[in-house]
This record gives C-alpha cells, sequence and structure tokens, in this order.
C-alpha cells in the first residue's frame, strides 16, 4: 500500500489560527495511507507577472511542494465573505506562468472553520469556483462549515463532539484521493 | 460648479505594463474637471495577519488613510483562475480589518475588469461584487465594464482609442454621478 501526500494549504497565517489548529487536529485523524504535508504560504512575495521568468525561491518551493502531492487539502478562513487575499496569492502563484499550473488534476477538499454561524461557506463557495477551474477534482460531500467553538480542538485533537464527524470527512476525502489517484 | 471629488483606484495587477494598469490610466483622463482619480499602491502590502491588527505596517496604514480620504473607490483587476487576483483581495483584507473598523464601508465603488480573454474578466468582477457588498459599498451596476484588451484599446498617447472612447466616456460620467449621490 503506498502512502498519499496530501498538501494541507490553510488560507490563515496568524500564529494562533482556529483553520491551523483544526487542521493539524485533523490530519491526526488520518488514515495510514494518508500522509499530510503543511504548506508554508506567508512568506511568498506579491504574485507578478514580470516575475514568471525569475521565480522567488519561496515560489519554486511551493510549486515544488504541490507538484509532488498526490492531493489537496484546502483549509480557509472567510474575509469578507470570500476566501483570504493571502490563500488566493498562493493559488495565483502555483498556477503560473500560463499552461504551467501544478494543481491541474490534484484532488481536493475544501474545508474551513470560522467564529461566525456561516462557517466560511460562503468563502468554500468562491474557493470552488476558482478550483473547477484549476481543474482539480473536489470532494462534494460531506461539507465542513465549522464554527469555531471552546472544545472543537482539545489539546491538540479533534474534540469529542466533532470526532466522529471529522473522521467521517477524512475517511471520504481519503476514498476520493485513492479514485483519482 | 460642481465640487471637487476624491477617487481611489485600486488596480489588481502589480506588473509594470499592465493592461489593467493602463486601461486605468487611460479611464482617469477622461475625469471631468475637479475630480481627482488616485492611484492606490497595493504591491507593497505584506500579507494580511490578524497578529498585526494592533500593530500595523506604515503600508497598510498608509492604504487606510487614502481609503478613509477617498470619496469613491475604482477597482479594476485582471481575473486569475476565474476570481479576482489574490494581491487585490489582500489590499481589500487590510483596509477591512481590524473587524468592525473597515474602511471601505459606504464608500459608492465601481469594477472594471480587464483581460485578453473574451470572458473579460467578467467572473472576477462577480466575485468581488460578492465581497463588496458585504464591505457594504453601494457598487455601480450599469454600465457593466468587462473588457477585452486588444490592439488599440489604449493608444500610444495613453488615451482611451476611438472604438472604446464614448462607451468608456459614458461609464466614467455614470460613475462619477453615483459617487457625487453619495458625497454630503
Amino acid at each position: 500500500m503506498s502512502q498519499k501526500t496530501v498538501a494541507v494549504v490553510v488560507g490563515s497565517i496568524r500564529k494562533e489560527s482556529f483553520n491551523r489548529q483544526f487542521a493539524e487536529a485533523l490530519v491526526k485523524q488520518f488514515p495510514a495511507e494518508l500522509k499530510a504535508q503543511f504548506i508554508r504560504i506567508d512568506d511568498l512575495p506579491l504574485y507578478n507577472q514580470d516575475d514568471d521568468g525569475n521565480p522567488a525561491p519561496q515560489v519554486t518551493r511551493l510549486r515544488g511542494e504541490i507538484k509532488a502531492a498526490d492531493a489537496v487539502l484546502f483549509v480557509t478562513a472567510e474575509y469578507n465573505r470570500s476566501i483570504p487575499g493571502v490563500l488566493k496569492n498562493a493559488i495565483d502563484h502555483a498556477s503560473r506562468p500560463w499552461g504551467q499550473s501544478v494543481w491541474a488534476g490534484k484532488p481536493a477538499g475544501v474545508v474551513g472553520v470560522s467564529v461566525g454561524a456561516i462557517g466560511t461557506s460562503l468563502a468554500q463557495q468562491h474557493l470552488r469556483n476558482v478550483l473547477a477551474y484549476l481543474d482539480m477534482p473536489t470532494l462534494g460531500q460531506p461539507e465542513m462549515f465549522l464554527q469555531w467553538k471552546e472544545g472543537l480542538v482539545q489539546d491538540g485533537a479533534i474534540g469529542p463532539d466533532s470526532k466522529e464527524f471529522v473522521q467521517k470527512y477524512v475517511d471520504a476525502f481519503a476514498a476520493w484521493v485513492k479514485k483519482q489517484a | 460648479m460642481s465640487s471637487p471629488l476624491n477617487i481611489a483606484v485600486v488596480v489588481g495587477s502589480i506588473r509594470k505594463d499592465s493592461y489593467n494598469r493602463r486601461f486605468a490610466e487611460a479611464l482617469a483622463k477622461l475625469a471631468p474637471e475637479g475630480v481627482k482619480f488616485n492611484f492606490l499602491r497595493i504591491d507593497d502590502l505584506p500579507h494580511y495577519d490578524q497578529d498585526d491588527d494592533g500593530d500595523n505596517a506604515p503600508e497598510v496604514r498608509r492604504l487606510k488613510a487614502e481609503v478613509e480620504a477617498a470619496d469613491g473607490v475604482l477597482f479594476v483587476t485582471p481575473e486569475y483562475n476565474r476570481s479576482y487576483s489574490g494581491v487585490l483581495k489582500n489590499a481589500i483584507d487590510q483596509a477591512s480589518r481590524p473587524y468592525g473598523q473597515a474602511k471601505w464601508k459606504g464608500k459608492p465603488a465601481a469594477i472594471v475588469t480587464v483581460s485578453y480573454g473574451p470572458l473579460s474578466g467578467a467572473m472576477a468582477a462577480q466575485h468581488l461584487r460578492n465581497v463588496l457588498a458585504v464591505l457594504d459599498m453601494p457598487t455601480l451596476n450599469q454600465p457593466e465594464m468587462y473588457i477585452q484588451w486588444k490592439d488599440g484599446l489604449v493608444d500610444e498617447q495613453g488615451n482611451v482609442g476611438p472604438a472604446s472612447k464614448d462607451f468608456a466616456q459614458n461609464f466614467v460620467d455614470t460613475f462619477v454621478a453615483w459617487v457625487r449621490r453619495f458625497k454630503h
């Protein structure tokens, strides 16, 4: 059984990010055939087409990591009813130069956490539009629109109230990745 | 005699010869007297990080002050991957925080998209409209400005070319009237 690498891209870069805490807890529930690799995006420059021929080392690193991954899990915050600029910037970088996108064909999952009740649903809708264009087969169900609450993550693991739901998601995602590979 | 207006222009592509920038600069030349188009710099902003909310970089403070001082905002964006550019969204995010202190609120806005494909950035504009709605920016509906870049769209002197001039002038006039509607 070969292990698949899942690139995990977290759309918030603050230190105590709820999305990062959630993502780190979620990947602990990955089955043995999935391995998580967290992708750094906070040190990328702003995308500038003039740099296409001479990308910064951080951009080359990002592209290499996505290229090497078997799948991508996006864990996004919602800013102003859409995805964070920070996340879109990373997506833009690895999609260029035109025709050399490293996202194409990678199976993807989209989840997100916010303090509000709608739980990043609108950000995820925008992100799904973008992933469709990037030709990334994206898991439809179960959806994961999570509201951050005390106990969602406990001691670095998913808390008891959400554990089963998260496991169901992870299992569906693992099956999805397997199907696309 | 109309009072002067200060319109902030935010261009979503930061490359030097950006079609969006060239078109935006050509649009600015069609502004009636007393209406100033002030191009905001966004290429030197840091990534938005909530940890910096209490201690903004000088570039972020500059952006916020410029938006605050504006009577209206014109967004001119390319389409990247069927949405607006990350660079533009980062600038929007920066001036929208900390929570409850968005500088965009209430500013009348319009969206222009330029791309070389036939869809002309329309899908980027749709995503951006969703965002401007939550920012409570009254956004001009018509005329829509989805522009396909073609030779001659902007002439060598940096003016809107003859084929698009009337259309562009009508847009600028309509937008300026829109902004005036909210100026008290």
